[in-house]
């Protein structure tokens, strides 16, 4: 385990180091981050004006979702994109041999490998965003309703980890499909507003099928203390569900890729 | 005649081996058609949501404006700068440079190309979408489809150009294609891909239709959908921002062009 | 007493053994499957039927404790990353072999200095030569004191200088930490400065398992005698001594066994006034090029 720690460490710092060679690009992330939140708060007040709501949201609640939202997509930027992006140019250019030969889990490596932190600052907004919503909104602040937001953030982290993973793994079949991805983003963006406010069919596809609701709109409702339990523990079990399947479609794909000569 | 080194044979050498070409990438755009899909999500809120009367389209003119939205998009979207990038940092772009053709008539080549490998899967699309919405159903009268059809041709050439300049850019540095995220941001925001400009607020409306990007998505849109809309001034309008930027590009081409070949790479 | 052996059965009937502390190359044609058996034998793909073992491991498990002892450098692939120096990546590779940064320190400094690298160490990865770059990639590989190296090309691409200083890099390392070594080269020079024993795969087979030499003169069995005569001679005059190749005026070729070699020449100078006379071999890597375009003797 320490090993892994470790490794960790030195995976950041260089990722880190790779960064700053290219300052530039930071600071150039750095105002495209502020241009896309104001332009969703822009979009999101369209729908908003006296008296009006978004699916059974008010403009402060429906801003948690929001915020949450922006945190989620500062995680994609900051973890996910970076990485996970990276194993199609593994496939195609032959180094995943290298990474497979390594004593460490090729899953870990290939998640973990780097990280950019243009994508902190969003991250930081989005739970400013989360928590000024929380206040204009009068939402109750406990201990235990932190720590459940914070339990169902991850929950939401690791569906959209296991999603992303699962269709960057298939790139060891299809090198060129590897735009999957740019669907399921597109897809995601949904999550920018309550679930709620769709109608049911895609209620039913937000949930259940691809579960952008337990990304915003679930942990928005815990914040604003009127999630219900079960709701909760079919996040988690999904989360769960998700990443075993990830973790053995992985397995899956790298049967194939070794049985395969290439 | 040649402009800027084409004349209608290369035109047509260029265009059959870049249609073939995207050919070969059939899967890939057909996911790219499919992730266009952002324009039906925000119909699905726009019509459940209580702002909807503030839009001034009532009825199916809605559903229409958005599929209208999501077709004008597929066929005016513009990727020249990556391509371009690629081919600057792997040296293809050196023996482009010497031949008596401009290169950007490569890039229009290979988005012409890639639009007509697109015309299916759009069509699949838009088939679903009147499969879901029956009532939404219109054909639009010939000379308004050419209309639409010069419109987001209009427009494909204004984000072309916007493109080149900031491809044009990478000349200069290495990775300039960063700064295409920066001219996304209020094109998606202001096009009216999301929402039609009569959603947006009088002020924002004004600001924003000094700005090439409502040319891009709402004006061809509305054309297509049978909106009214003042044809003769968005096309002006789309005419004047292709003659602002055309010499624009041409000359920071040129000098990008004089730089690179200095530093001998 | 370490103890390890593998037994391949790679394309169809191939089984060999290897010791520890061989350097063993491997030959065969263009897409015959020489790096396919090199990542058979490191784990990368499974072999369809039949058996490896390595070091008492089999490799398609991938094992940790495998893993930690071998390793695999692909002249054609780099897993420096490019827009860091190598330091960065050596530094990542110490932790992911949980090697302390004591060790890892000591180790670097050690196979640098064999290596002959010092700055450039901590110079991007993309400013570096070639050659740089194929001896930083050694470094990185050899960081975990590797039992056994899988070298695919090693000097793909090089200079013939650094193809040089990385076959004598290879050959010391082999004697000072008595590393097995499987190299495959379209070079033959790599091939006959490191490796005493050669692996020949042909149409699936094992055709040569040897010394080089061996190899040499089953390919070739007669060896070139030239001659320069001071006068004309008429080819019924060389009955007995070998094939005649050809003859043209004063210059006449032969093939002659090896064994009746030094009879044939005493005889030819005996004679023949002979001006001037030339013993060739064939060079080995047309030899074999010969037999794979061939496809058989």
């Amino acid at each position: 385990m320490g090993r892994y720690f470790k490794s960790l460490r030195r995976f950041w710092g260089t990722a880190l180091a790779t960064q700053l060679e290219y300052q530039v690009n930071v600071l150039i992330e750095l105002v495209a981050v502020g241009l896309s939140l104001l332009g969703s708060l822009f979009m999101l007040s369209l729908f908003f004006g006296p008296g009006r709501e978004l699916g059974g949201w008010s403009w402060s609640e429906a801003l948690i979702v929001q915020g949450f939202y922006t945190v989620l997509d500062g995680m994609a930027s900051t973890w996910l994109r970076p990485n996970l992006s990276s194993i199609v140019t593994h496939v195609r250019e032959g180094t995943l041999d290298f990474i497979l030969l390594k004593p460490i889990d090729s899953q870990f490596w290939l998640s973990l490998r780097t990280f950019s932190p243009a994508g902190l600052p969003e991250i930081g907004l989005g739970l400013m965003l989360v928590a000024w919503g929380g206040h204009q909104a009068g939402a109750p602040l406990s201990p235990l309703g932190i720590v459940i937001v914070l339990v169902m953030l991850l929950v939401g982290g690791l569906i959209l980890y296991s999603l992303w993973f699962l269709i960057a793994a298939t790139s060891i079949w299809f090198v060129k499909t590897w735009n999957a991805t740019e669907v399921l983003r597109a897809v995601l963006a949904s999550g920018r507003y309550p679930v709620t406010a769709y109608p049911a069919p895609l209620r039913m596809l937000f949930t259940l099928v691809i579960p952008v609701a337990f990304l915003t709109t679930v942990p928005a409702e815990v914040v604003l203390g009127r999630a219900n339990a079960p709701m909760l523990f079919l996040g988690i079990g999904l989360a769960a569900g998700f990443f075993a399947a990830a973790r053995s479609f992985w397995w899956f794909a790298l049967r194939y890729y070794t049985s395969a000569s290439s | 005649m040649r402009i800027f080194g084409l004349n209608r044979k290369i035109l047509r050498v260029l265009l059959g081996t870049e249609y073939a070409h995207m050919l070969e990438y059939r899967a890939e755009i057909a996911l790219w058609a499919l992730s266009g899909v952002l324009p039906f999500i925000m119909l699905s809120l726009w019509n459940g949501s209580d702002a909807r009367s503030a839009l001034g389209m009532d009825g199916v003119a809605l559903d229409r404006y958005f599929l209208s939205a999501y077709l004008v998009r597929q066929f005016s979207v513009v990727w020249m700068v990556y391509d371009f990038e690629d081919d600057a940092l792997t040296g293809r772009l050196s023996p482009y440079l010497l031949q008596p053709l401009h290169p950007l008539w490569r890039y229009v080549a290979r988005h012409l190309g890639e639009q007509l490998t697109r015309v299916p899967f759009a069509a699949a699309i838009a088939a679903v979408f009147f499969l879901i919405q029956p009532e939404a159903f219109w054909l639009p009268s010939i000379g308004r489809f050419l209309l639409a059809w010069l419109a987001t041709w209009m427009a494909f050439t204004i984000a072309f150009l916007l493109q080149s300049l900031i491809a044009a850019l990478c000349f200069w540095s290495e990775r300039a294609s960063a700064l295409e995220r920066l001219l996304f941001i209020p094109f998606l925001f202001l096009s009216g891909l999301l929402a039609p400009l009569t959603a947006f607020p009088p002020l924002v409306r004004t600001l924003a239709e000094w700005t090439p990007f409502p040319y891009l998505i709402d004006f061809p849109a509305r054309v297509l959908a049978e909106q009214p809309v003042n044809l003769l001034a968005g096309f002006a309008i789309q005419l004047i921002w292709i003659l602002v930027l055309l010499p624009l590009v041409l000359l920071l081409w040129r000098a990008g062009v004089r730089r690179y070949s200095a530093m001998g790479a | 007493m370490r103890r390890r052996h593998r037994d391949v059965s790679a394309v169809r009937d191939v089984s060999f053994t290897i010791a520890p502390g061989e350097m063993v190359g491997f030959l065969g044609a263009n897409g015959a499957g020489k790096t396919t058996t090199l990542k058979m034998l490191c784990g990368l793909i499974y072999p369809s039927s039949g058996r490896v073992v390595i070091a008492g491991y089999q490799p398609q498990q991938r094992h940790p404790d495998f893993l930690r002892r071998i390793t695999l450098v692909m002249g054609q692939k780099q897993q420096l990353l490019w827009d860091l120096p190598p330091m960065d990546s050596l530094r990542v590779n110490a932790a992911v072999y949980g090697i302390s940064d004591r060790d890892a320190n000591r180790r670097i400094a050690e196979l640098s200095d064999l290596l002959e690298l010092g700055e450039e160490l901590t110079r991007p990865v993309r400013k570096l030569s070639l050659g740089q770059r194929m001896k930083a990639e050694l470094l990185a590989a050899l960081l975990h004191q590797p039992e056994v190296l899988f070298l695919d090309e090693p000097t793909l691409g090089l200079d013939v200088n650094a193809q040089a200083k990385v076959r004598q890099f290879l050959a010391d390392y082999n004697r000072r930490t008595g590393a097995t070594v499987l190299l495959t080269s379209h070079y033959m020079a790599d091939i006959t400065a490191l490796c005493p024993r050669v692996l020949l795969i042909h149409q699936g087979h094992l055709f040569h398992d040897g010394p080089l030499d061996r190899l040499a003169s089953r390919l070739a069995p007669e060896r070139h005698v030239r001659l320069e005569l001071d006068e004309p001679v008429v080819a019924e005059a060389f009955a007995g001594l070998g094939r005649l190749d050809s003859l043209h005026d004063r210059e006449v070729n032969l093939r002659v066994k090896p064994q009746e070699l030094t009879a044939v020449v005493a005889q030819l100078l005996d004679r023949f006034a002979v001006r001037d006379l030339e013993v060739n071999d064939p060079p080995i890597d047309q030899l074999i090029g010969d037999l794979f375009r061939q496809g058989r003797l």
